[in-house]
């Protein structure tokens, strides 16, 4: 059907106002929070109420038309995007349908604001606890999509384990129920296999979250380094000792100083090589002790300096720096490219030391702000794209970065997705049957591969699964 | 007829792929066994040859710095505690059953135990797994490190598919650190519904971060030799001072003593072989409502165990299998919430549970896997 009359189509159901068309409108969503992927829809629909979304689904499917599920574009994999599809936008589905303090449960339509949940939560004493640094923009439909991480998530877990159920409309139109939110679930876990399917499987009519308690005292502290490697050694130490801090997050030098000549500055020292900022939190009781312990494997790790917050004021700006990171360096760099692979802890010291090297021999900036606790590495580069050599040393360098990183037994995305950007590392690290098995799955959700088409599962791969199935069944 | 495939992990897979090959091409329906500890549990299989996995035994990778393992699906529950002890180390998973059950059996039958309150289910544990599926391919899900969101998860998918979709040979775990004290205090439980319902609230507002809270009714109790009637068991664990702090908080609730900490190996292995086992949930708030249902069941062969892992709204009872009709009758569908039977006798599970994936998704992902229905057939139903 030609664009025009899919347009048509889609304004009926949702008025001609919430439909665009005109490239110069459409141009805001041609790309997510990684600006090196451009794409260009045929159309954005804007759906207001769940009935509007059911319908706008079911006139796609009685069309035939690909579409991309997207929410407040903040992701970093160049996922909320394709070329000639209708970009179905939730973030005006975004209403909180209902809190359950009791049973600490949030029923949420796709497009809440992930902070918007925790204010509204914490009148019960309540929060929920994936915390990306997009929170203040990120929905919980993306959150949900990408199963976003944040750096609380190293004591609390990631979006997977605070998801209880989902409403979730098929690509074909068929509405599920994935999970259960009052009781276990038994038979196949497909909640857990929608959790993460970054937009493949269909779109969430509303999801139902699990809600955890404020913890009763927090306590903070920010360690500086004058080596990446001390900061990596005090880390694995930290872990080892059995300690669970709530968030546990290194940041190096030219990540600091960036971050302090910014309007975000944090008050960082800007002579350090590196610093952790280390949270841990629960009940008073035993607090101290640990913050103790931290502190006396942060100097012998050989920190120069270690201060604990003083008040809540203290710690919101040692966090402030931390959560806009991203947003310092767009100061510095026009362009910016951003990895998120995860190694295990052990490989920390010697990774940061292969990623310095390989950033010195292609004469690039690489910054690293990360979720150290984790081992999810962040590095990335901030340079400008109109430099054709700089670009091109620029890729290669974060080619080479994630080749280290999977040689230590790591994995390519730990918490951003594969969407585009990872797609030509897939095959680095799944061999052809693993990836024909994820191709076999999103073809159980979605056989027409029409939701989202082109992400997660390099075409290829898919294409000799097919091969290989329509040879056998010949 | 059982086959038994070669010992060492990297061949045990490729053995189990062979096996598979070989079936398809025989048409021979395959029951996968680990250690046969669990083989009473879920439906009854239609199959007459047996795949055993038990030899793909041994840790395959170990790093404790990591706090991750990497084991043969064949490894037992009790090698892996003893292998991580030596480093003050544990996988959080504390099935109900035998300790030498297997580690791929843990995971396939998604099978947890009180421990789930603070760690959850295995579906919260594993990052990552191999499995042979039922056209003999081989594929790797998740990976070795704590955080991923590589691919569609796979790893989701198999963890509690009863071996239907895949025969798991490998398996990567997240541990945690031992805690410096691991002290366990247990207090009277109220029987009648509506004081047991305060006495969760006091627990759920009481400044205590417990790694399980169970409940116990009056024979259970006396059988694990805790109490002489209804009992809450509450495992704290963390540094000196919290621990102190936690216990001085839960004896503001109640008589509360120290119970050794050994009870907990002891309820898991409660339960006689061929009893039946039903678990009942429903929202954590409607605890009481849920713990009566349960009584009601229990009570009507006396002396027969329930317990109830409480902040996650699950009770689990043990009953007898000698009258059928009267087990049939007893769980019937009057409750609200969720109904799970982990053991039934054959006969009852066409009345009570004929099948947990009769929806379209799940026959879906069962034909993609397992196109000639040759894994486990019937378990799922």
């Amino acid at each position: 059907m030609r664009r025009e009359n899919v347009a048509i189509v889609l304004e009926d159901i949702v008025g001609p106002r919430r439909v665009l068309k005109r490239p110069s409108e459409l141009v805001v969503y041609s790309a997510d929070g990684l600006p090196s992927y451009r794409k260009q829809p045929s159309l954005a629909v804007f759906p207001e109420t769940r009935a509007e979304l059911i319908d706008v689904v079911r006139a796609l499917a009685a069309i035939g038309a690909p579409f991309v599920p997207r929410g407040a574009g903040t992701g970093l994999s160049g996922g909320a995007l394709a070329d000639d599809v209708v970009l179905l936008c939730l973030n005006r589905l975004n209403r909180i349908l209902r809190v359950d303090p009791a049973n600490a449960l949030a029923v949420v339509e796709p497009g809440v604001v992930n902070v918007t949940l925790t204010r509204e939560a914490s009148k019960h004493g309540l929060h929920y606890a994936p915390d990306p640094s997009s929170q203040a923009a990120c929905t919980i439909g993306g959150n949900v999509a990408e199963n976003a991480g944040g750096p609380h998530c190293l004591k609390y877990g990631v979006t997977l384990n605070h998801i209880a159920a989902v409403t979730a409309i098929l690509p074909d139109g068929e509405i599920v129920r994935l999970g259960n939110a009052a009781g276990e679930t038994d038979g196949y876990d497909l909640l857990g296999a929608f959790v993460g399917s970054e937009g493949c499987f269909g779109v969430a009519l509303d999801v139902t979250v699990r809600l955890s308690p404020n913890p009763p005292a927090v306590r903070t502290l920010l360690a500086d380094f004058l080596s990446v490697d001390a900061a990596a050694r005090a880390t694995s130490a930290i872990i080892a000792s059995g300690i669970v801090p709530a968030a546990l997050e290194m940041m190096d030098a030219p990540t600091v100083r960036a971050v302090e000549a910014s309007i975000y500055a944090a008050g960082y020292p800007t002579d350090a090589e590196a610093v952790l900022l280390a949270e841990v939190d629960g009940l008073p009781a035993g607090l101290d002790a640990d913050v103790r312990v931290i502190e006396r494997l942060c100097m012998e790790a050989g920190a120069r300096t270690v201060k604990v917050a003083a008040d809540d004021a203290e710690r919101a700006r040692l966090w402030q720096g931390r959560k806009k990171a991203f947003g310092a360096m767009g100061r510095i760099s026009p362009h910016l490219v951003v990895q998120d692979a995860v190694i295990p802890r052990t490989r920390l010291p010697e990774v940061l030391a292969r990623i310095h090297e390989i950033s010195g021999r292609y004469r690039v900036k690489v910054c690293n702000v990360f979720h150290a606790g984790d081992g999810n590495l962040h590095p990335n580069i901030g340079y400008d794209a109109t430099d054709p050599d700089e670009t091109v040393r620029v890729h290669a360098a974060m080619r080479e970065i994630m080749q280290v990183c999977i040689d230590a037994g790591g994995t390519i995305t730990g918490e951003h997705g594969v969407g585009l950007d990872k797609l030509e590392y897939m095959d680095l690290i799944f061999s052809p049957d693993s990836l024909a098995a994820m191709c076999q799955l999103r073809d159980v959700f979605d056989p027409e591969r029409r939701s989202n088409p082109g992400k997660v599962v390099p075409v290829r791969a898919c294409r000799e699964w097919q091969a290989a199935r329509s040879a056998r069944s010949a | 007829m059982t086959l038994t495939v070669g010992a060492a992990t990297s061949d045990g897979t490729a053995a189990v792929a062979e096996a598979v090959h070989a079936a398809a091409a025989a048409c021979t329906p395959l029951r996968l066994v680990g250690r046969g500890t669990w083989l009473d549990a879920g439906r009854p299989v239609r199959a007459i040859t047996s795949l055993s996995l038990a030899p793909l035994a041994g840790i395959v990778d170990y790093t404790p710095g990591d706090l991750t393992l990497t084991a043969g699906a064949g490894t037992t529950l009790a090698e892996i505690a003893r292998v991580t002890r030596a480093e003050r180390q544990w996988l959080a998973l504390d099935p109900f059953g035998s300790p030498e059950g297997t580690l791929g059996a843990t995971v396939a039958t998604t099978s947890a135990g009180p421990l789930a309150h603070a760690f959850g289910t295995p579906r919260d544990n594993v990052l990552g797994l191999e499995f042979v599926t039922g056209t003999g391919a081989v594929v790797h899900a998740g990976g070795r490190v704590v955080k991923n969101v590589a691919g569609f998860d796979l790893t989701r998918l198999l963890v509690g598919s009863w071996g239907t979709l895949g025969a798991i040979t490998e398996v990567t775990v997240r541990l945690r650190a031992r805690p410096e004290v691991d002290a366990t205090i247990v207090l009277p439980a109220p029987a009648a519904p509506t004081s047991l319902g305060a006495l969760l609230d006091q627990l759920r507002a009481a400044p205590v971060a417990a790694l399980a809270a169970e409940l116990l009714n009056a024979p259970l109790a006396v059988q694990l030799g805790v109490a002489d009637g209804p009992a809450l068991l509450v495992r704290l664990a963390g540094n000196a001072d919290l621990v102190r702090a936690e216990q001085a908080a839960l004896a503001a609730l109640g008589d509360a003593a120290a119970a050794p900490v050994d009870v907990w190996d002891r309820l898991r292995a409660c339960e006689p072989a061929g009893a039946a086992v039903a678990r009942f949930s429903g929202p954590p708030a409607r605890m009481a409502a849920t713990w009566t249902h349960a009584l009601e069941v229990a009570e009507r062969w006396p002396g027969t165990a329930a317990h109830a892992s409480v902040g996650r709204g699950v009770a689990r009872c043990v009953l007898p299998t000698g009258d059928a009709r009267a087990l049939a009758s007893a769980l019937q569908p009057t409750f609200a919430g969720t109904r799970i039977f982990e053991r039934l006798p054959n006969e009852l599970w066409a009345t009570l549970a004929p099948t947990a994936v009769a929806d379209r998704l799940s026959r879906g992902v069962k034909r993609a896997y397992d196109p000639h229905g040759l894994l486990n057939p019937g378990i799922l139903g």
